[in-house]
């Protein structure tokens, strides 16, 4: 069996590593039954296009970011609420969890396996003017945001004006003063050079959004049950790869941006953060009651 | 071939293609407008307002499905899409009949599947939303689903009538059997 | 075999006559079906290559050049060129240089370009004596120099196929002076055949002429200056720049020109909705095609053999100009930026090319396809404007083609022609 993988990053990168150690795991335990080769930089299309095509079995696996998937599975959607995990090591202890699990099943509803959940890190503010200490900070700065209503919620009810944007136009905004700032972990914050253009990095931590190592359910259903187990293990195994791969392109980018001359500052109190969502978390349960419990789960542990 | 083409012009038919293809481009002119004028809003509402419209980006994407789609079946019809036709314009004379029919016979088989595999896109996107607007994706997926259907109608009513055309003229087979 | 049946389908269907883009859909269809793909992949991925933000801007630029045209922008800029140049010798040939140089700068579009100038100027000069294939080939080959003078929307279509790290206004600056170049190198080609053929120069018509129609023209100018100085200086996206030139050409020809009556109004937006439909389905159909060439990774392939002929930078670069010479000749530029860029951009940045530089280079050598047969849209549209033959044209169209390729090498060769410009902005 010839397996397809799709990957938007480029191929050295902590969730391209993962993906071909999975890969290569499952093409020896297999002895070669399973094999194949794993599509980088996104040459077979953008993410959307991309879960569609798992879906319908285009694709085989790949690793997708749970911001745009929910756009697909509403469950997703609960971890692109702003400050639901604390911290990273809370987004694993939960994303292998129970609540991970309730997850999972959302997306299987939608014909996309779960293996394992990747760290993409924790997103945080940056931008040309100042340091971030406090939600009044953000008032009347234009930040760039990606496309969801969360994220532009998130912005305007601590009093910002929150601008989609496609991505490829943002270095130039920032530069040219368009918008004023965006948000996004250390390593896109470095490998994009927008530390250049915007040199205050205030570590709001306000989105931890996990990425997902999926099979097509197609592709999984096609398999048997030894394969599954191997499939399985395999995803476990690239997991743990890439989160500790992750860390340390993590801390990599955060030494570039430093000697860059960008000041980054802590938040040594995000409760008034945290309380700045309140609308932002009503207005999600009041669209979608249905994943109250979820968001429950989560928020219990 | 131009006089045949004038003789097919006055084909109810042709008038009846005629009427929708000029329907699409009245409908994708005021969707040109429209996409323009909301990028004045967009560019007002973020200077102006401070508050940027986030619908504006989501929404011109949505139109400029409809404007290309639906475009590219009117140059269907009207045969104005960019080819290469110098080697069939080398072709002797009934040759290119056949090679013209055929081509037609082509695009509206390509245009029925364009059409039916477009409609299974369609349910399947039922349930994912294009992000701020929050509609289901289907309604972009419907403009290539109108392509098909214009693309199957355009090219399969001028291959009927290609083909009635051909053989009302008894010699054709003559003319092809000696070009040949 | 799966590869053989794509470019197999392809090329068929492209000899049979079937529009190209038509074409890349049903072998993105035939190789998908193959493949064992679900069928409707092929449109899934035509729909979202049309619905990519940085395109809206060809529409507003499409939309601009059309209102240019039909609502009198475009007669001022002749008539502003004819004062400034008319009186060198063989003077409407610069003239009809000068125009494309300000015009094509601001439509980004060839083909407008050659309706709009060639239909002006074409009948102008056989009065006064000039040959008709003469008049034709230097509209034609002129409005090569308009793709790459910005704003120009295939530079936005490069910069897309490049995979979205290229900066939009990086390339707009770098193509000034490479489209200066194509236009001098022209002029001179031009003059000398003009000495050769004892052309005329118009009279010169005084300061006072010049300034009345520069300030006429003026107005018309500002909507480049707009779309220009709104990306660079960062004040709007691209794809709003094109919107507000769009705007701004509508309230200046309609108010202020009072050239633009309802008729020429629906002529403009129904124009531009074609032309949109055209460039852009070329486009969608182009990225199922390249979704395929990409799974039957054709860039590494041809990447290696490239690079296994010779590792000689100057080899490469000419090697990777006459391949896209020769695909200029049978097909559109839209779909070999598409399709080419990214096979080829990664060889040029794997020995040491700027993406940018790369990029005008690209639009030069695509833009030369553009008048040349079998499929030269540029040509066909000059030679139908000017009531020529295509053959007559192309007798005496070399000294032109040579000019052209000289501007190309240079700009292949020699980095500063298109960076110099955007390193003085950083
Ligand atoms: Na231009
Ligand atoms: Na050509």
């Amino acid at each position: 069996k010839d397996l397809r993988g799709w990957n938007i990053h480029v191929e050295d990168y902590p969730v391209s590593h993962g993906m071909e150690a999975f890969l290569a795991e499952v093409t020896e335990k297999t002895d070669g039954a399973i094999k194949g080769k794993v599509f980088h930089g996104g040459v077979l299309g953008s993410q959307p296009d991309a879960i569609e095509q798992v879906r319908l079995g285009a694709i085989d696996f790949g690793v997708f970011s749970l911001g745009p998937m929910g756009q697909v599975v509403p469950e997703a959607n609960v971890v692109s609420l702003p400050f639901i995990f604390k911290s990273v090591p809370d987004m694993y202890r939960l994303m292998d969890g129970e609540a991970g699990a309730a997850l999972s099943a959302g997306l299987e509803a939608k014909g996309i396996k779960a293996l394992g959940y990747y760290d993409a890190g924790a997103r945080s503010f940056y931008n040309s003017i100042k340091p971030i200490n406090t939600p009044a900070d953000v008032e009347g700065m234009k930040v760039r945001v990606m496309n969801n209503d969360l994220f532009v919620g998130m912005i305007e009810s601590m009093g910002g004006n929150a601008t989609p944007m496609a991505f490829a136009e943002v270095f130039q905004s920032l530069k040219t003063g368009v918008v004023d700032g965006a948000e996004n972990n250390p390593p896109s914050y470095e490998s994009t050079n927008h530390f250049e253009v915007a040199k205050y990095y205030s570590l709001s931590q306000h989105l931890i959004i996990p990425e997902c190592l999926c099979m097509s359910k197609r592709t999984w259903d096609s398999l048997t049950p030894e394969q599954q187990a191997i499939v399985a293990e395999a995803g476990k195994n690239s997991t743990d790869l890439q989160r500790k791969l992750w860390q340390e392109r993590e801390a990599a980018s955060m030494k570039v941006v430093m000697d860059g001359g960008v000041q980054v500052n802590e938040i040594a109190d995000k409760s008034a953060f945290q309380d700045a969502m309140k609308p932002v978390y009503d207005q999600f349960l009041n669209a979608s009651p249905e994943l109250a419990d979820l968001v429950a789960l989560f928020q219990a542990n | 071939m131009s006089t045949e083409r004038q003789d097919a012009r006055r084909h109810p038919i042709i008038l009846l293609q005629d009427a929708l293809s000029n329907l699409c481009v009245f409908v994708c002119s005021i969707m040109l407008v429209v996409l323009i004028a909301t990028f004045g809003w967009l560019v007002f509402g973020r200077y102006v307002l401070n508050v940027t419209p986030t619908w504006v980006e989501q929404l011109a994407l949505l139109l400029i499905c409809y404007i290309t789609l639906l475009g590219a079946g009117v140059g269907i019809h009207e045969n104005s899409h960019l080819g290469v036709t110098m080697f069939r314009d080398a072709m002797p004379q009934p040759v290119q009949k056949v090679v013209l029919l055929l081509s037609d016979i082509i695009l509206a088989a390509f245009g029925a599947v364009m059409f039916v595999a477009s409609i299974e896109l369609f349910n399947f996107g039922w349930s994912t939303l294009l992000p701020m607007l929050n509609i289901p994706e289907s309604f972009r997926t419907l403009s290539s689903v109108m392509c098909g259907g214009l693309l199957f109608f355009f090219c399969g009513l001028r291959a009927a009538l290609r083909f009635s055309d051909m053989f009302r003229s008894t010699s054709f087979i003559q003319d092809l059997e000696e070009a040949i | 075999m799966g590869l053989t049946i794509l470019l197999g389908v392809f090329f068929a269907c492209v000899f049979f006559g079937i529009p190209v883009a038509f074409a890349m859909g049903l072998a993105a269809l035939s190789a998908f079906w193959y493949e064992g793909f679900p069928l409707l992949i092929t449109f899934q991925r035509t729909i979202s290559g049309i619905s990519v933000f940085s395109l809206l801007a060809i529409p507003f630029f499409v939309f601009a050049g059309e209102l240019m045209l039909h609502g009198g922008i475009a007669v001022r800029l002749v008539r502003f060129a004819s004062t400034l140049v008319g009186h060198v010798r063989g003077g409407l040939a610069s003239v009809n240089i000068f125009s494309s140089m300000l015009f094509g700068g601001i439509s980004g579009s060839a083909i407008a370009d050659i309706s709009a100038l060639g239909s002006l100027l074409i009948p102008v000069m056989k009065e006064r004596g000039y040959r008709p294939d003469y008049a034709v080939n230097v509209t034609v080959t002129s409005s090569i120099a308009g793709i790459v003078i910005p704003p120009s929307h295939n530079m936005i279509i490069f910069a897309i196929a490049a995979g979205g790290g290229i900066s939009i206004s990086k390339l707009f600056l770098a193509g000034v002076i490479p489209g200066i170049l194509m236009c001098t190198c022209l002029a001179v080609a031009a003059y000398v055949l003009a000495r050769r053929h004892g052309y005329p120069a118009e009279p010169f018509p005084g300061l006072k002429a010049v300034a009345i129609s520069a300030a006429a023209a003026l107005p018309g100018l500002v909507t480049a200056v707009i779309i220009v100085g709104g990306v660079l200086s960062g004040v709007f996206t691209v794809t709003e720049s094109g919107a507000f030139g769009a705007i701004y050409a509508l309230l200046l020809t309609a108010f202020v020109y009072r050239t633009l009556d309802w008729k020429a109004f629906v002529t403009a937006v129904t124009s531009a909705v074609r032309t949109t439909a055209m460039v852009m389905i070329l486009i969608g159909f182009a990225s199922s095609f390249a979704y395929l060439l990409a799974l039957y990774q054709v860039p590494e392939i041809l990447g290696n053999t490239l690079l296994g002929i010779s590792d000689n930078p100057i080899i490469i670069l000419l090697m990777i100009n006459i391949i896209l010479l020769m695909l200029g000749m049978i097909m559109d530029m839209a779909a070999l930026l598409l399709i080419c860029t990214p096979i080829f951009l990664p060889i040029a940045k794997s020995i040491g090319m700027d993406p940018t530089q790369f990029g005008i280079m690209m639009l030069i050598n695509l833009g030369l396809g553009l008048c040349t047969p079998p499929v030269g849209t540029c040509l066909f549209v000059g030679c139908a404007v000017g009531k020529i033959k295509i053959e007559q044209s192309l007798k005496t169209i070399w000294p032109f083609y040579l000019a052209l390729l000289l501007a190309l090498i240079l700009v292949t060769y020699v980095p500063a022609f298109s960076l110099w410009l955007p390193s003085l902005v950083g």
